[in-house]
């Protein structure tokens, strides 16, 4: 496939997606409700227990992490689901189109939400809550987002995967997965106070060290060495095995007649 | 095309040639539930010709139609269709191809003229040619008045048109319809089916279809397969078809007096059928029995006051065939 039939199937991709995004009203719903009344909600939380300022933020920028996160992942999910709740899956899989170009596509779109949440959620924190999200520098802050977007990437791609091989029994994890990120990558805590096995799988989420890592900029001691390299290279071992994970799951599909049935 | 009992067409002129082949679908704990879709099916297709494939529901026919557009892969067997793999150059094959479905589905919110447009990005159309050819298919489907009406918003015969302008967006060499005109109000149906042979006849587009409408199948198709319990029964024209099953020929008599018993026992005469003062005589060859019928009613005083002869139809081959 040439470099231009890459690109304009990644377009596509991202043209559908926009296009189904802003003619949903629970699409807006799920970009600002949410992720407003969760920094609201932990904000005043945070004011309620009398937690000194670097403690607020400590907490905040987990909580727009999440947020993020979260809606970056969900778009990337889309990236199948839009088709098993349209039944369309098998003219999307007839067509020369690869899981990459589906994954792309939507990650940009997610990207694009995230952003727009990020730069709303950092108004909210700067004017509620006094938090300046951007303080730690440009570098600090884009290496903190391409983190959550990676993150995101790689959680909406093994949804994608997971929806494929179990179909619609599997969408609740499009929803459901975010949690154990909630838990496990230290949103709101470091990951030095989870049980000894619970910190052991922490420290295989790539968010946890992208956390970290802009938690230092904060005056928080780091409890990685090297957070940064450490979340881009773990990142790039996940985004390949969720790729192919997806792209096994697809063939299984294909062989299992479940393409076909997800069309029905 | 292949009429039975000839040699199959060289190779290079071959849109499909399928091979024994067999897809097995399991289900329930540890896939122990088997059910067995196609059984060693094989199919050769010439090029430019339009195939139809006819069986009752479950017979393997959306399955067969589903490996050879590489949404399936089966089990064992070998599937070529325009010279391409469809397992190890399915993606390749895929620029090639599209298929349109009796039960479209597309994105909810997607208006008609995007939906064609996304599909067309996919194969590689943009700018301006993306532009023309979702202009020329919306056109032609009649849809320029519903181009910007979201998809959930058309009635079924819409969404049938649509999935016949995303079907030809790659302009493709070989189009799988399945049951292309169900659900379409019959002057629509006869539209598609002109449009349907002006493909093969303007652009040599090779085109499989699947129908559950016999006269669909009869006016459309040079050749058709019969497909039951995942094998093919039979193939041929329709013409053949008829041959091939002996059903026999039907001679509707008017006769005076109406009713001869003696009738049932004559040569040739297979089944009698009475209804509305006509008899319906089912005969072996109405070409060799009617001059023996007339010359029986003459030497009988029998008035014979209208008299059609008829071949059976694709559906009573389809009855007897599904039997």
């Amino acid at each position: 496939m040439s470099l231009r039939a890459e690109a304009l199937a990644v377009w596509a991709v991202v043209l559908r997606n926009t296009l189904m995004g802003v003619r949903n009203l629970f699409f807006f719903f799920e970009l600002l409700f949410w992720p407003v009344v969760g920094v609201l909600s932990i904000g005043l939380m945070t004011r309620f227990l009398g937690l000194t300022p670097e403690q607020s933020a400590f907490v905040l920028v987990g909580t727009i992490a999440l947020s993020v996160v979260n809606v970056c992942q969900l778009e990337v999910a889309y990236a199948m689901l839009l088709d098993v709740w349209s039944k369309s899956v098998k003219h999307q899989f007839m067509a020369p189109i690869g899981v990459r170009h589906l994954t792309v596509g939507a990650w940009l779109v997610g990207i694009a939400r995230g952003l727009v949440i990020f730069v709303l959620l950092a108004v909210l924190g700067r004017w509620a809550f006094g938090f300046a999200l951007g303080a730690p520098g440009i570098a600090v802050v884009g290496a903190f987002l391409a983190g959550c977007f990676l993150t995101a990437w790689i959680v909406g791609v093994l949804v994608c995967a997971l929806v494929t091989i179990f179909g619609t029994r599997a969408e609740a994890f499009a929803w459901a997965s975010v949690n154990l990120v909630l838990v496990l990558a230290g949103i709101y805590y470091p990951v030095s106070v989870l049980p000894a096995p619970m910190a052991l799988v922490a420290k295989a989420i790539p968010l946890t060290y992208f956390l970290d890592a802009y938690r230092a900029h904060l005056g928080f001691a780091p409890e990685f060495a090297a957070p940064v390299a450490t979340g881009f290279a773990l990142s790039a071992v996940y985004a390949v095995l969720a790729h192919w994970a997806f792209h096994a799951a697809v063939e299984r599909a294909r062989r299992t007649g479940l393409l076909l049935k997800m069309s029905e | 095309m292949s009429s039975p009992g000839a040699p199959p067409p060289p190779v290079a002129t071959l849109a499909i040639d399928a091979r024994d082949v067999a897809k097995t679908f399991r289900a329930g704990w540890l896939g122990r539930r088997r059910t067995p879709a196609l059984q060693g099916v094989s199919l050769t297709v010439g090029r430019s010709v339009i195939f139809g494939l006819l069986g009752p529901n479950g017979a393997g026919k959306t399955t067969l139609l589903s490996i050879l557009a590489t949404l399936l892969v089966p089990d064992a067997g070998t599937a070529t269709v325009l010279g391409l793999d469809v397992v190890r150059d399915a993606n390749a094959l895929r620029r090639r191809l599209n298929m349109a479905s009796g039960r479209p589905s597309f994105l909810w919110s997607l208006r008609v003229a995007e939906i064609v447009a996304f599909y067309g990005r996919l194969y590689g159309l943009h700018g301006a040619a993306l532009a023309r050819r979702v202009d020329a298919l919306v056109e032609q489907y009649e849809l320029t008045a519903y181009r910007r009406t979201p998809y959930n918003e058309l009635s079924t015969g819409l969404k049938q048109r649509v999935a016949l302008a995303k079907a030809l967006v790659n302009d493709p060499e070989l189009l799988f319809l399945d049951e292309p005109t169900l659900g379409l109000d019959p002057d629509v149906s006869v539209r598609v089916r002109q449009h349907i042979a002006d493909l093969r006849r303007e652009r040599g587009m090779t085109i499989v279809l699947t129908t559950h409408y016999m006269r669909e199948a009869e006016e459309l198709c040079d050749e058709i397969a019969f497909i039951k319990d995942g094998r093919i029964l039979a193939r041929g024209t329709a013409a053949d078809l008829k041959r091939q099953i002996r059903l026999g020929d039907v001679i509707a008599l008017k006769l005076d007096p109406p009713r001869l018993p003696w009738l049932a026992e004559a040569p040739g005469v297979l089944r009698l059928e009475e209804s509305d003062g006509w008899v319906a005589c089912t005969v072996d060859d109405a070409e060799k029995r009617l001059p023996e019928l007339l010359r029986a009613f003459h030497a009988e005083g029998v008035v014979v006051r209208n008299v059609q002869v008829r071949e059976p139809e694709l559906e009573e081959v389809f009855v007897e065939l599904a039997r």
